[in-house]
């Protein structure tokens, strides 16, 4: 069963930032790809996304019931490809 | 004990509580990449006196490398990079072992000879590389630290094969955009897409530099214990704002998601006659399970319209990645109606009857034997 979830979203340089009320089934790759859409971020390139409340990184597929709390800040990281 | 020259070049090293000059003396690293993070992994190991590092890359060095790696010159130009890296390292301190290997590492670096590192240090510059050092050594069981940077960020992650096989990996957290870029290069059967963009992801030595020390750091494990799971830091080079997390293992990961625990590898001759008694002497015999090669094979070219081709023996029983989508273009009709079979999963009997005793052009073979996972290493040590 599927709840709803308050928690918070932001990028790794932190200068967007937003409140979000989110069904649980929600997945990572959902807010990844609003915040691409809502932030206008760079296309190009591709993101993780972080729950720096709980110091763990998210599986992209998992949905927000499984790592998340209400009132958790989660952070949305690029994924560097260059070397 | 260090001779007293080293002991003289290392004593502000001896100063600091938690350096062991001696475990990071007797450190074996590969350095996979020779680039702008690669140059500065091998210049800090060198600094610090790591005992050997082997580097690797198939690249040569452009004038536009050198704004961002420190251990090439203008001279080098049109040189091999890991030849030209290893050199300047070895002049940085000669009584560290450094050794280029020149090449794709998917063909220089063997199951075997990974696993006689501490750590590989994933230097380089897309995806599909990593995928493949990710797989290469969470089978070999041996500690990979991937490093990547852009113009701004940069990003340390480790994941300790070594110390437990439960470890997340690379794929662990790689989101589908990662896989999708991946099949912009490559078609599903694994040929190069010849119409494909390389993505020029523009860097700076700044943060190539603070991404390799920090790889370095990692790799050695300085200052503290092996870490028991897999993590990923993140620094901002512009406001040196960080974060480090965990990294937890996804169930049903296309990468270690395969194996419930590593596979056992197991050494073999990569004469297919005898695969049954090698293997067999190590306790896996193989019987009509499948085998999963490390890498796709053509195994059949044929033209919808003019029929089987004679340029198919150019092709059939070699690797997909070594040829581009041009070749589903027939010879003879010159329609684009070349039907190429392509497959990486075979039986032992299928793979005699291809290959007689012949090698088979692959790394490595996985199969599920007496409910294990078992490792066929198919790469051969010289003189073997």
């Amino acid at each position: 069963m599927t709840q709803s979830l308050k928690l918070y979203v932001r990028t790794a340089d932190q200068t967007r930032r937003a409140e979000l009320d989110l069904d649980s089934a929600s997945t990572g790759a959902d807010i990844i790809q609003a915040a691409v859409d809502n932030w206008a971020l760079p296309a190009d390139t591709d993101y993780t996304l972080v729950n720096t409340t709980t110091g763990r990184a998210l599986a992209p597929g998992d949905d927000l019931a499984k790592g998340v709390r209400p009132g958790d800040m989660l952070e949305v990281q690029p994924v560097l490809v260059a070397g | 004990m260090l001779d007293s020259r080293r002991a003289q070049r290392y004593r502000r090293h001896d100063l600091i509580d938690w350096f062991s000059q001696e475990q990071v003396s007797a450190a074996r690293v590969a350095v996979i990449g020779a680039g702008a993070v690669g140059n500065e992994v091998v210049k800090n190991l060198a600094l610090l006196g790591c005992g050997t590092i082997d580097v690797f890359d198939f690249d040569t060095v452009e004038l536009h490398n050198l704004t961002r790696s420190i251990l090439l010159r203008e001279s080098d130009a049109g040189r091999n990079k890991a030849e030209a890296v290893a050199e300047r390292a070895r002049d940085i301190d000669p009584h560290v072992a450094v050794r280029a290997v020149p090449g794709d590492f998917w063909d220089t670096l063997s199951l075997g000879r990974l696993q006689q590192y501490d750590c590989a240090v994933a230097a380089v510059d897309n995806f599909e590389a990593r995928l493949r050092l990710n797989q290469l050594c969470l089978i070999a069981r041996v500690d990979m630290v991937n490093a990547g940077l852009d113009s701004r960020w940069a990003a340390v992650e480790s994941f300790p094969f070594g110390a437990s096989g439960a470890t997340a990996c690379y794929e662990c957290t790689l989101p589908e955009s990662a896989y999708a870029r991946v099949a912009e290069r490559y078609s599903c059967g694994g040929l190069r897409r010849r119409a494909s963009l390389e993505r020029r992801i523009p860097t700076t030595a700044v943060t190539a530099s603070v991404a390799g020390a920090l790889a370095a750091s990692t790799a050695l494990r300085l200052g503290g214990e092996a870490p028991s799971q897999a993590q990923r830091r993140l620094l901002d080079t512009i406001g040196g704002a960080g974060s480090a997390v965990a990294i937890g293992r996804r169930g049903g990961c296309p990468g270690c998601g395969t194996f419930e625990r590593p596979p056992l590898v197991v050494r073999i001759r990569n004469r297919w006659t005898t695969l049954h008694g090698d293997a067999g002497s190590a306790g896996t015999a193989v019987g009509d399970q499948p085998l999963q090669l490390s890498d796709a094979l053509i195994t059949g070219y044929e033209c919808a319209a003019c029929g089987p081709l004679a340029e198919a023996m150019q092709y059939v029983n070699r690797r997909a990645t070594t040829f581009d989508d041009a070749i589903a273009t027939c010879p003879r009709c010159t329609a684009p109606a070349v039907r190429i079979e392509i497959r990486d999963t075979f039986t032992v009997a299928e793979l005699v009857s291809r290959f007689g005793s012949g090698r088979v052009p692959a790394k490595f073979a996985l199969a599920e034997i007496n409910g294990g996972a078992v490792c066929f290493d198919l790469e051969e040590t010289p003189g073997s």
